[in-house]
């Protein structure tokens, strides 16, 4: 939910309309404004000038009766007056003498002969000669000074209805709104067309990304590389390359990663001809004793329980040795498939009189490519009794952490070379360049990465600790468990 | 106004005339006059409730200048005391004039004819109010903004003046305001409009008016009615009263009921004919008139 709330990751399909519709949007109210601020001075100025034909029209009819107060005459220039200038509604219109009575007006109802102008109205209209616009009550105000030689002989006061003008106006606001509202829509929808379009290419390139991350890595087939432009077309051509680079990588990397695989048993073969030889001539001893004493049921015993054991030890040897062959199941790692291990070690800890410390914490069967991880670990184990002197102690703890399996190996050797141990670490694994020498860690550093985990290289006063953290696949059966 | 345009040239013409002569002596001045006369004859009229009838000076100038056989000019003026100044000067021939200047003339001028309102020569003053007052009687209207005709108008004035006179007071004392609309039917606008809370006018106008413009006069309302007066009369100068042109308009006014052309004039103004009147028909307004007189 937060994503969608983050602007910038919202997809360009929809961001690029957005932004064109809004750009008209903001034309639009900028135009609006533009346009019913004109309007509304246009409006105003033809007010004026309409507003002043009247009163000027008005001013000369009632003039001469005015200076004689009138009453009839004033009167009747003001009735006729009524409706006769298009343009000007009067609502009603005044003489006032200099002595603030009325003389007469267009409304004697409302505004009797001789009467004082009501004091509400009075505020409303402009004290000097002009126009007073209330655009909320829709009217205007108008005065104008009657003048004669110099002296203000009276006023006239008239109401102009300004509704139709304020109509005028709401009628164009609303054409506006619906025109520019209606391209704002239509630009939005062109845009999102068109940008659709335009990125078309853009989400054949990320649907190609996508199979990467489950493994597949297939170039952009050729009849997407037609009609796309030129920019797509060139980035299709570097993807391809790229896919075909990696893609040779790859093989080569799972080529030596099985030489390698191929490469240790051989140098494990002969430790394990050992393994089974050392038990083979105890065993025989046992046999010679049981024809020997065959009567004596304890020496008997002894005798087979001493084979029993010899042949159980030759039973694991060979196992382990079967199971890194063969390979086993590549999606789930058992706590026996670890605990095979230090079968195949055991000649070159025997040899060297190591101490091995094994400890599996792992109980349960993780979600993870079980041989890359017995792999990984022979092969730090292998590599670490190499480095450990004679009698020295190598230890290796695996064990389930932070929703992953992280795995320890310990030695009392003198330190993993800092460029080996930069293989490891280093989060790209670079192509093989020495041919044998350090391929072990090449690989294992390979198979980490491919399994999505990290390794870090420690060295804790004496030794080397290494440490790999590998992610575990959450599946249905450890969430649940997790819960 | 194409009557009033085509009646301008003449009028101008000859007034122009008589300007020019009015600096020779008078007694060739008066033959002249006289000759002019015979070429246009000048015949006034004071705004009844004509001022809004094109039609009918067109019709009335066809009609005197097919019976006079002369061109007829018809004078307007805005007030009756120009009409009545022009009378008594000579420089009209004819004029219908109101009851007042009459009786205030009545020795300068000689009677022709008086028109006939429902069979007689009489007419009312009303003392009208806008419908929404609750005035019911003369005395109801006081302190109110009242609307006079003419301060020559026997119904417009002369007779509300007298029924003040009789209560010892003056329109200025009387009214909160009054003013004069120079005819019948502005008082009915002044009244109907609420500019006026009372109007004096001529009760023929008013009847006449309410058939022809009955939204304007269902505004008003009647809260007196004055006795019968003598209808405004045709009169001419005592000077001209016995010249042919003076007595053959005489003659088409008395005629006019059975003229077609006439009888159409009739109609528009309502009235059923002209008769001769005789000065005593007017006693009444003249005593009206000696009252209000002896108040100044």
């Amino acid at each position: 939910m937060p994503r969608l709330l983050r602007l910038t990751s919202w997809p360009l399909t929809v961001k690029v309309p957005l932004l064109v519709a809004g750009l008209m949007v903001a034309i639009a109210v900028a135009i609006s404004q533009i346009v019913l601020a004109r309007l509304a001075r246009d409006q105003e100025t033809n007010l004026r000038l309409l507003s002043n034909a009247y009163l000027d029209g008005l001013s000369a009819a009632v003039l001469p009766a005015v200076i004689r107060s009138d009453i009839w005459e004033t009167f009747d220039a003001l009735d006729r007056a009524r409706g006769r200038y298009s343009g000007v509604k009067v609502r009603y219109a005044f003489v006032e003498l200099p002595n603030e009575t009325i003389l007469a007006a267009s409304d004697p109802d409302r505004f009797p002969v001789m009467k004082p102008v009501p004091e509400k109205l009075r505020k409303e209209f402009p004290k000097d000669d002009g126009l007073a616009i209330d655009e909320a009550s829709g009217r205007a105000w108008l005065t104008r000074t009657l003048r004669t030689e110099g002296f203000s002989v009276g006023r006239i006061h008239a109401e102009i209805d300004i509704a139709d003008l304020l109509r005028v106006r709401h009628q164009v606001l609303l054409t506006l709104l619906l025109a520019n509202g209606g391209l704002a829509l239509a630009f939005a929808l062109i845009g999102y067309f068109a940008v659709k379009h335009m990125l078309q290419p853009l989400s054949v390139l990320t649907r190609y990304v996508e199979r990467i991350r489950d493994g597949r890595l297939e170039p952009i087939p050729q009849r997407y590389r037609r009609n796309v432009a030129s920019e797509f077309g060139q980035i299709f051509d570097r993807f391809n390359a790229m896919a075909r680079t990696l893609s040779e990588r790859e093989t080569l990397a799972t080529q030596l990663a099985e030489q390698e695989k191929y490469a240790m048993l051989g140098r494990l073969a002969s430790g394990m001809a050992h393994e089974v030889n050392n038990p083979l001539g105890g065993m025989l001893n046992a046999i010679d004793t049981i024809q020997a004493h065959g009567n004596d049921p304890a020496v008997v015993q002894t005798s087979l329980e001493f084979l029993k054991r010899g042949l159980a030890g030759i039973r694991n040897v060979v196992r382990a040795a079967l199971v890194t062959y063969k390979g086993g199941s590549g999606t789930v790692l058992t706590p026996a498939e670890l605990d095979d291990l230090p079968f195949l070690v055991q000649h070159e800890t025997g040899v060297r009189r190591l101490r091995l410390e094994w400890c599996n914490r792992v109980e349960a069967p993780l979600a993870i490519d079980g041989p890359a991880v017995r792999q990984v670990v022979l092969n730090l184990l292998l590599n670490a009794c190499a480095a450990s002197p004679v009698a020295g102690a190598v230890a290796v703890e695996a064990a389930p952490a932070d929703g992953g399996l992280r795995i320890t190996v310990s030695d009392e050797g003198p330190g993993l070379p800092i460029e080996l141990a930069a293989l490891l670490e280093q989060p790209e694994t670079p192509a093989p360049s020495r041919a044998g020498k350090g391929l072990g860690l090449w690989t294992t550093a390979h198979l980490v990465r491919r399994l999505g985990g990290r390794v870090a290289v420690e060295r804790p006063g004496t030794g080397t600790r290494v440490v790999v953290t590998l992610p575990v696949v959450p599946t249905k059966e450890t969430t649940r468990d997790a819960a | 106004m194409p009557a009033i345009g085509r009646s301008r040239p003449a009028r101008g013409s000859s007034i122009t005339r008589r300007r020019l002569l009015l600096g020779l002596g008078a007694a060739a001045a008066l033959g002249l006059a006289r000759a002019s006369a015979a070429e246009t004859f000048s015949f006034g009229l004071t705004p009844v409730f004509l001022d809004n009838d094109i039609e009918l000076l067109s019709m009335l100038e066809r009609y005197l200048t097919g019976r006079l056989r002369r061109p007829v000019a018809l004078i307007k003026r805005r007030t009756y005391q120009e009409i009545s100044a022009l009378l008594i000067s000579g420089q009209l021939d004819a004029a219908w004039i109101c009851d007042d200047p009459y009786v205030q003339y009545r020795n300068q001028l000689t009677l022709l004819a008086v028109p006939l309102y429902h069979h007689r020569p009489l007419y009312q003053t009303y003392i009208i109010v806008n419908e929404a007052s609750r005035a019911q009687d003369f005395d109801d209207i006081r302190g109110t903004v009242h609307a006079f005709s003419d301060p020559d108008s026997t119904s417009g004035y002369l007779i509300t003046r007298w029924l003040l006179a009789l209560r010892h007071t003056m329109p200025a004392q009387f009214f909160r305001e009054f003013f004069f609309t120079y005819g019948h039917r502005n008082v009915i606008r002044a009244v109907g409009s609420g500019l006026a809370e009372s109007g004096s006018i001529d009760g023929y106008v008013w009847d006449v008016m309410r058939d022809r413009e009955p939204d304007l006069v269902r505004k008003t309302r009647i809260v007196y009615r004055s006795e019968w007066l003598g209808f405004p009369p045709m009169v001419a100068p005592n000077a001209r009263a016995n010249e042919p042109a003076v007595k053959a308009f005489a003659a088409a006014l008395l005629d006019a009921a059975s003229d077609p052309l006439g009888r159409q004039i009739l109609d528009i103004l309502a009235l059923d004919g002209f008769t001769t009147g005789t000065p005593d028909m007017y006693q009444s307004t003249l005593d009206k008139w000696r009252v209000v007189k002896a108040q100044v």
